[in-house]
């Protein structure tokens, strides 16, 4: 029975996962060919993101494969351990009760509007996949707080407390929300997923304030159905079924023949390969899920430490965003209403910079630990070539599709993740469609549904701070405390760092641009330096230890503890700080080109 | 600096989590999309400052701009649930709370701003007692501009027009299939995607204001406006009923009154800021050419009458045409070109 039901709820996401390939390549094969697309397509698709995400994340807790920034190990094992993971459970199916009540009530009221996606299709009902997913979550976690009953038991408490604080709002309203916060904390501690302390502290801080937590769930579900968010699972996709075959080897035999006679050549190749790859599919981290995969082991059986070829994979995941087409660019200059044009110019030489100073990192460390080295032979060069053309093209094909103008960044990822899975299961046969697809497709929906469930809530959190208009006030902090222009230089980038870390980058761009342009201004910054300054900093807040976004993917990814991934991302964190202050104090890398291009 | 920096921010999260609204005053939280800083930022932010000062505190207005409360669909959400109390909102919101709002979108109804003004004045009670049935007060109302045609080729006729692929905005299917089943080629994004969409060719044609294409930059990447007067774009403020309730009925008189000031103020400022903002456009290299041809009224106003009915309820449609034809019969020397 158990059995019949696990294979429904992987089915209907795999099936799910499956319609967001198939429906935007069917648009762009509708518009070419009768010139109006298919009704309410995009939409559609969005919501498919909401619902492989959710269930996703559904998944992920019945595999118990939740992020965690902790894992208790520290606790020695016995009642002590057990007590704190009972404990951390109990909290996390607390919150998790709230945020599916929070959903409830999103999807009661609009219902009421009687809104509609396309094509008749409700808008609640689309939404439904949140109740359902953080319920299924709040069952889950309380159930594996433990072997036993009695600890299950206290797992199920938390379920009840979650009631409680639904049923009686003002035990916690008008109070301070310190102590709520503490307990999470707590958890986070020994070892509760990441999902339950962002979103319990978002639920926690807004009910101390008198506001529903279902403002938390709004901003999850705009988030999850924005237009360009399905590009991150369409991406992972392609990765994971790439990852599946031998493409890593053939692509890596590559590797070896042009660029393995450079001491530490397969750490170059990687760093350029990633900084193409993330400049234009301009989200931060869907490069670690796309690409992570295939490079990771071909580093490792070079003879790249472990530690070195992980940070370097986590780092790797964001350097392309100063170059162009990356997407928080132009959205940096349509806000702060600077011409696209200089900031792509402007962004030329420092992110070829940053791309250079990792490379530079990598042939370091092939001098240093001596790893392969390989002479370098046309015939191979040329065979190794042939071998691997079909995945080579595979950044053509994006690139042609989207610039082409033929596919948006969504239809460009489908069109991907359907290459993909051609060249793996009908070319190579390297992929059985009967024996792995299902399986590949769930644990692809596990991964998108362990981070969508995070940034889901963080975007709460995120609301949170800016409705108490945290940002504008720490900027007219600065206002009133620094005069010369070398200390606000400084300031900005410890402050773009927070921000880099507290803000969605998008969200980021949106709200605190607006606030740092004038500030620039009075202390007579160059508008597309500022630009390249905001972009370069939230790069580096990637990788902050702890809640840097790439750090969550890489751990995903990699299956590594989020500590060992920041530790591993440390020394090349060092390097972009570097290489940021660089840019911050050398303006002439931004001006320089566009003083020549644009005299 | 740095230590200073996190300490202040550490105290700040201190305040925030701690500071709760006093129990006196009515906190209301405004969300906009208008752009920080922009025209209609500060006037409403001039509003909450009146509204403070004349009822002596008891209400509190925060403007939330820039869209950082999110899209306007994300927004009234907010509102239902009472995250948020108020929303100055542009068509698209409107829209989707009430039909009526449409009205304002139907092609070339309108033929200058004082035509607007006094079709708007006539139809305000009909439509804040339609948007009372929804749970929301209406306000005042806000003036974006009118919408001009920006192409990256020249566009001469409806033909041309037609097929050039035409940006609209995302989170209105209806439009969406009422521009497919017209001959259009809409592509429906968010507003954030056009200059994506113009840079890599998947939009062509925007339908915007002189103002949104100098601040977005848009006219960058379409060199030609065609200057058509399409219709204007309106905007109104609104506060959820629940909100509006709870402030003294003594006090609700003002802040109409300082809502009417700032109305009246964008009445007059935005016909002026957009004849400079064309003019600087024109400046840098914008080539402004007059819809010529009779067919494009044809054409046009063909469309305009599918919207009766279908996007804009009937008698509300007929309310507006009635006001407008007793206009035109009061004011009959007004120059029958479209736009200002």
């Amino acid at each position: 029975m158990i059995g019949i039901l696990t294979l429904l709820e992987d089915g209907i996401a795999s099936l799910a996962l499956a319609a967001m390939v198939v429906l935007p390549l069917a648009e762009i094969l509708v518009r070419r060919l009768f010139g109006v697309g298919i009704p309410g397509s995009g939409p559609f698709v969005q919501h498919l993101t909401l619902w492989i995400g959710f269930l996703g994340a559904a998944i992920a807790a019945r595999e118990g494969k939740l992020l965690s920034l902790a894992t208790g190990t520290f606790i020695p094992p016995g009642r002590a351990r057990d007590g704190a993971t009972t404990f951390a459970s109990a909290v996390a199916a607390c919150m998790a009760t709230i945020l599916a009540w929070g959903a409830v009530q999103l999807v009661l009221s609009e219902r009421e509007t009687g809104s509609i996606i396309a094509a008749g299709v409700p808008t609640w009902v689309g939404q439904l996949a949140l109740p359902i997913g953080f319920a299924l979550i709040a069952l889950r976690v309380a159930w594996r707080a433990g072997k036993s009953w009695p600890r299950r038991i206290l797992g199920a408490a938390g379920i009840v407390a979650g009631m409680a604080l639904i049923r009686y709002p003002g035990l916690l309203e008008n109070r301070p929300a310190w102590p709520g916060l503490l307990v999470v904390l707590l958890a986070a501690a020994v070892g509760a997923p990441i999902f339950a302390i962002l979103g319990g502290a978002a639920v926690l801080l807004f009910m101390s304030d008198g506001v529903t937590p279902a403002t938390v769930l709004i901003e999850t579900y705009s988030l999850s159905v924005s237009p360009t968010l399905p590009a991150i699972p369409l991406f992972t996709l392609a990765g994971f079924i790439l990852a599946e075959g031998h493409a890593s080897a053939r692509l890596l035999r590559v590797f070896r023949a042009w660029f393995g006679w450079i001491p530490g050549g397969t750490a170059v190749v990687c760093a350029i390969l990633c900084t193409f790859f993330t400049a234009f599919t301009g989200g931060s981290g869907v490069t670690i899920l796309a690409v992570g995969g295939v490079l990771f082991p071909a580093l490792l059986k070079e003879g790249y430490r472990d530690r070195f070829s992980l940070g370097l994979l986590t780092t790797s995941g964001s350097l392309g965003l100063l170059l162009p087409p990356s997407l928080p660019l132009i959205l940096y200059a349509v806000v702060a209403q600077i011409p696209i044009e200089d900031l792509f110019i402007g962004g030329l030489l420092p992110g070829i910079l940053l791309t250079a100073m990792i490379a530079a990192w990598g042939v370091r460390e092939g001098t240093r630990f001596a790893t392969t080295r390989y002479p370098f032979r046309a015939n191979e060069a040329a065979a190794a070539l042939w071998a691997a053309k079909w995945e080579l093209a595979m950044p053509a094909v994006v690139l042609v599709a989207m610039f082409s103008g033929l596919a948006t960044a969504v239809e460009a990822s489908a069109l991907t993740a359907c290459y993909a899975l051609l060249i793996q299961a009908v070319i190579h046969r390297d992929l059985s469609v009967r024996r792995d697809l299902l399986r590949v497709f769930v644990e692809c929906v596990v991964v998108i549904g362990g981070v969508l469930v995070i940034l889901g809530v963080a975007v709460g959190l995120t609301n949170y701070l800016v409705g108490a208009q945290l940002p504008a006030k720490l900027v007219s902090w600065v206002q009133g405390h620094i005069e010369s222009r070398l200390a606000f230089l400084l300031a900005l980038n410890v402050f773009l760092l927070i921000v880099g870390w507290l803000m969605e980058i998008f969200a980021a761009i949106v709200v605190v641009v607006p606030l740092i342009v004038p500030l620039g201004a009075a202390f007579g910054i160059h508008p597309v330096h500022l630009g390249i300054i905001f972009v370069a900093n939230l790069e580096l807040g990637f990788l902050t230890p702890l809640v840097g976004i790439n750090i969550f993917l890489a751990s995903y990814r990699f299956k590594r503890p989020v500590l060992d991934v920041c530790r591993a991302a440390l020394p090349f964190m060092a390097i972009l700080a570097i290489g940021v202050l660089v840019i911050t104090y050398v303006p002439w890398l931004t001006t320089g080109l566009l003083a020549i291009l644009r005299p | 600096m740095r230590t200073r920096s996190i300490l202040a921010l550490a105290a700040a999260l201190v305040v925030v989590s701690a500071g709760a609204a006093s129990a006196q005053s009515v906190p209301i939280k405004l969300a906009s999309v208008v752009p920080e800083n922009s025209i209609w930022d500060k006037n409403l932010k001039q509003m909450g400052a009146e509204w403070s000062q004349q009822t002596g505190g008891r209400v509190t207005l925060t403007v939330y701009g820039g869209g950082s409360q999110g899209d306007e669909s994300t927004v009234l959400r907010k509102m239902r649930l009472d995250a948020l109390q108020a929303a100055a909102l542009t068509g698209v919101g409107l829209g989707s709370i009430d039909a009526s709002f449409n009205v304002f979108n139907v092609p070339f109804f309108f033929e200058s701003y004082d035509e607007l003004n006094a079709v708007t004045e006539a139809l305000t009670p009909a439509i804040a007692k339609r948007v009372e049935g929804k749970g929301f007060v209406f306000v005042n109302w806000g003036h974006g501009g009118w919408t001009q045609v920006f192409t990256k080729k020249p566009v001469k006729t409806v033909d041309d027009l037609k097929k050039a692929k035409l940006w609209t905005s995302a989170g209105n299917d209806r439009m969406v299939q009422w521009f497919k089943a017209n001959g259009f080629e809409p592509r429906a994004m968010a507003m954030t995607d056009i200059m994506t969409g113009l840079t890599t060719g998947m939009v062509e044609a925007v339908p915007t204001t002189p103002l949104a294409a100098l601040l977005f930059q848009w006219y960058k990447q379409t060199p030609n406006m065609l200057d058509i007067g399409l219709a204007p774009v309106v905007g109104a403020t609104i506060v959820t009923r629940k909100a509006w309730n709870a402030i003294p009925a003594a006090d609700r008189p003002k802040l109409l009154a300082a809502a009417a000031g700032v109305q009246k103020r964008l009445q007059d400022d935005v016909p002026r800021q957009e004849t400079a903002a064309v003019a600087e456009m024109v400046r840098r290299g914008l080539v402004v050419s007059k819809a010529s041809g009779p067919e494009w009224r044809k054409e046009v106003d063909a469309l305009a009458s599918t919207m009766r009915g279908e996007m804009v309820p009937k008698d509300m449609f007929d309310l507006a045409l009635k006001a407008r034809d007793a206009y035109r019969k009061q004011h009959p020397s007004q120059p029958v070109t479209a736009g200002k």
